[in-house]
């Protein structure tokens, strides 16, 4: 086989020499030993390094005979199969396969590796050596998270807000949509309206507006008119000044003293005195005393309670009723128709079923199992109804007219008739005989209502007085009031303090007189001792005390009411 | 004296950072919000808008340290300061939102602002730690001279290994062609080079060699060389093979320092990469929150 060799031989600048041979053999040898087809001057060849096998039609096959392999067209290459054009480079040397002229079978050229190109190929295939030349970068993926947060945290939202049907999709999705903005669970009341935004929030960019609340809560009254009291605080206060939610269940309403005592420690001055409240700003230092609602009656005998200081002197209850506590609670007990009873509080004074209150006292189930209202020796089982005068001597007369005509009534004051005990079959009264029983009975009925209301029953606990312009008995009862609402501006729950006893606050047993007024005041003068009641200021100290129970405002007293009026003249 | 990014001006920044936590402490502490403690109050507004600030500022750094004449201060007292106030932003962002979070952007917004402060305290132990251990490791040279060395070991190497056998100049030059340095992400992140492997099969060859052992592994530069050494060599071709040993360890020792040298920078670095485009995201939810707040006063 015939090769045309033809070297390039650089001479100074951009001249080039070619030396042609011919070589004669199957394979072209290529290495740095003196005996190769192709001497290589480089320490990077080996002795033998490659050869070159042409298979004719401008085919030929390049092996490798070392591991270092051969750089074939800018590839390293153990072997391969090339074509004319392809390029083999070993150390500083190339060779160029090309189509053979004629009368050769085969044809290389042979050059060196221009040293600038072998420079520039060094850095482009240089291994990156740093993190930037390994492709990482910053840029892209900062503008990738700019992007997503905006989209999910801004553009979402702001959708949802504006296109009602996205809205819908996204709204019981989580952190999707407007749920991405909710800044904390709401308040358990309003947990109806959860993921619905637009319940509250209205127009972008503007607060909270009252009319927004009070689409629920249009009841709810004024702290205090807003006309006469036309205060920044009171009048342009948002609902949502106040009422913060998103906080769960803490914040939606203000307990805090502050809430009260920013404005109350100096009402007075603020509204230049057009108030009837004192100055108050803590309930342990700064507190009035209380008033307290005594039971009065006007002159029509309407109930028209008093409103009166609780350091009023003398301070007395006017309950209507005679009723010494301490009688009722000897330690030994009382002797009752049922035998020896202790009576405890609780046997009369029944919190009602909420707990906030005492029910009121009943006669008929306090009272007359001691107390009875009989009235007739001879029938010691029958009782007058309590609590209606008239209805008491409608009841005697109606009585004692039926036991005169039925007879059989044993007292010698009566008449023939009415003793004598009628048999089966005997004629009935004649009407002489009937006028003469009904004129006893009248009197009688008379007679024992006077004796009831006057001393026996009735008089006892009640004061009662004649009508002098009756044409009847005329009985009058004075009105009572026992147990009911003392104070009317504040909340006062019995249910709150059960692990009092009663006396602890209400001393009862030590007291003979039903005008001792047993209700606590804000605080009592001296250290406590068992006979002397327990007041408020005994446990309660204001919002900051650390030593007693920290107690605000709104612990006792409401906000919103304004539409409950002050009593005038207090 | 040289002073740090930490110890800059005697601490300054610390007592910035250390004023500013203490009185957002005791305001915290002092503040008595209505309910629960949380963003909405007055003291939330102002730690918000500190935070938003001092966030702001923080991302100013990345264009501030482009800049290396103008603007106020130095390079290093801006890094002290991006350092320490950064990190008072956690404790400001959690006294802001009175410790509440939920799945939302706002939470969003703090976790990635605590990702950002978490890559950036790595940055500081890297700022601090490697750049001495850099120094330590070029040993007063510079990774282009060790490669330029690299280069010229290789050259050597060659010249004596053809001195000695074609085999082992054929193994050299397989060698030389497959040293790789540097890579992708990972390979220069854990300076991944089988220099120490070589060296111990060098040690055990040698040892096994010694003992006259033929060793069975082949294919190694060294195992292949410590063979021919162990057999065949004269002594001629004994001392240049020796030699060629030395070279060849000698370029192995610098291809690991090498390869430490990108490790070292490239841990110095992929913080970075965290840092920046977290804080970028940062910028978007915090965008986001402050929108988002104001939309639904």
């Amino acid at each position: 086989m015939k090769w045309f060799i033809r070297r390039v031989i650089k001479k100074g600048k951009g001249s080039l020499q070619f030396e042609e041979e011919i070589h004669f053999g199957e394979t072209l040898t290529v290495g740095r030993a003196a005996n190769q087809a192709i001497f290589i001057n480089d320490l990077r060849a080996a002795l033998e390094h490659a050869r070159v096998v042409a298979l004719g039609n401008g085919r030929y096959r390049v092996e490798s005979l070392v591991a270092s392999g051969i750089r074939i067209d800018g590839r390293f290459e153990h072997a391969a199969t090339a074509t004319s054009g392809c390029t083999l480079e070993i150390g500083n040397v190339r060779i160029t396969l090309v189509d053979p002229p004629a009368d050769f079978e085969a044809a290389v050229e042979v050059g060196l590796v221009d040293k600038a190109e072998v420079a520039a190929r060094e850095i482009s295939e240089a291994l990156p050596q740093s993190l930037a030349e390994a492709g990482l970068g910053k840029r892209k993926l900062a503008w990738t998270l700019l992007l997503l947060t905006l989209a999910f945290g801004l553009l979402l939202p702001v959708a949802a807000h504006f296109v009602p049907t996205f809205r819908a999709i996204t709204k019981d999705v989580p952190a999707v949509g407007l749920n991405a903005w909710d800044s904390g669970p709401l308040a358990a009341a309003h947990h109806t309206m959860a993921n619905d935004c637009q319940s509250c929030h209205g127009e972008p960019f503007n607060v909270v507006a009252d009319d927004k609340c009070i689409v629920c809560h249009a009841g709810t009254a004024a702290h205090a008119d807003p006309v006469k009291y036309p205060l920044p605080d009171i009048a342009d206060a948002r609902c949502a000044h106040c009422h913060r939610d998103h906080n769960g269940d803490d914040g939606l309403v203000r307990a805090d003293q502050e809430l009260c005592s920013d404005c109350h420690r100096n009402l007075s001055e603020r509204v230049n005195g057009d108030t009837l409240l004192v100055d108050v700003s803590d309930f342990g230092s700064n507190h009035p005393q209380f008033k307290i609602l005594l039971p009065a009656w006007d002159a029509q005998g309407r109930y028209q309670p008093e409103r009166v200081s609780m350091d009023q002197i003398p301070l007395t209850e006017r309950s209507g009723l005679k009723f010494p506590h301490s009688k009722h609670l000897p330690a030994a007990g009382l002797k009752t128709p049922d035998g020896v009873r202790v009576l405890d509080c609780v046997d009369c004074h029944k919190p009602e079923p909420g707990g906030a209150l005492i029910a009121p006292i009943n006669f008929e189930l306090h009272c007359q199992s001691c107390h009875r209202i009989d009235f007739d020796l001879r029938m010691p089982d029958r009782q007058v109804p309590h609590g209606n005068a008239a209805e008491v001597q409608y009841m005697l007369d109606e009585f004692y007219s039926k036991v005169a005509l039925e007879g059989g009534y044993d007292d010698v004051q009566a008449p023939v008739t009415v003793r004598q005990r009628r048999r089966p079959g005997e004629a009935p009264p004649n009407a002489q005989e009937q006028r003469e029983a009904l004129a006893w009975a009248r009197a009688k009925a008379l007679q024992t209502t006077d004796t009831l209301f006057n001393s026996r029953a009735c008089g006892v606990c009640h004061s009662v007085s004649k009508d002098p312009n009756a044409t009847q008995a005329g009985w009058m009862v004075a009105p009572v009031r026992v147990a009911g609402v003392w104070f009317e501006k504040s909340s006062f729950t019995h249910a709150k303090h059960a692990t009092m006893t009663c006396i602890d606050c209400h001393t009862a047993q030590l007291s003979l007189s039903s005008a001792d007024l047993l209700i606590p005041g804000i605080s009592a003068s001296g250290p406590k001792t068992a006979d002397r009641p327990y007041a408020c200021r005994d446990c309660h100290g204001g919002e900051k005390d650390t030593k007693l129970l920290g107690s605000t405002c709104i612990d006792c007293h409401g906000f919103h009411q304004a539409d409950m009026p002050l009593h005038p003249g207090h | 004296m040289h002073d740090s990014i930490l110890d800059y001006r005697g601490f300054r920044y610390l007592w910035v950072a250390l004023i500013l936590s203490i009185g957002s402490i005791v305001a915290y502490v002092w503040h008595d919000p209505i309910g629960v403690p949380n963003g909405g109050s007055w003291l939330g507004y102002t730690l918000g808008t500190i935070g938003a600030l001092l966030i702001l500022w923080l991302l100013w750094f990345g264009i501030r340290k482009r800049r290396y004449s103008g603007g106020s201060g130095t390079a290093r007292g801006w890094l002290s300061a991006h350092v320490y106030l950064g990190t008072t932003l956690i404790l400001i962002a959690f006294l802001h939102a009175g410790f509440q979070v939920g799945w939302n952007i706002h939470t969003l917004a703090l976790v990635l602002m605590l990702l950002v402060i978490f890559s950036g305290f790595f940055g500081v132990y890297a700022y601090l730690r490697y750049p001495a251990m850099m120094t330590r490791n070029r040993a007063d040279t510079t990774r282009d001279a060790m490669l330029a060395e690299i280069r010229e070991l290789d050259q050597q190497t060659l010249q004596l290994a053809d001195k000695v056998d074609k085999s082992i100049h054929d193994a050299i030059l397989s060698s030389i062609q497959h040293t790789q340095l540097g890579g992708g992400v990972w390979t220069q992140l854990s300076a991944r080079d089988d220099s120490g492997l070589a060296l111990a099969k060098l040690k055990e060859a040698v040892l096994k060699s010694e003992t006259g052992e033929k060793s069975s592994k082949s294919g190694q530069t060294m195992v292949m060389m410590v063979d021919f050494l162990a057999n065949q060599a004269t002594d001629a071709q004994s001392e240049n093979l020796r030699r060629l040993i030395d070279l060849v360890s000698r370029k192995r020792a610098l291809a690991a320092r090498v390869a430490r040298d990108i490790q070292l920078q490239a841990l110095m670095e992929i913080w970075l990469y965290i840092h920046v485009p977290l804080s970028l995201g940062l910028l978007g939810a915090l965008t986001a929150h402050v929108v988002a707040v104001f939309f639904y006063w």
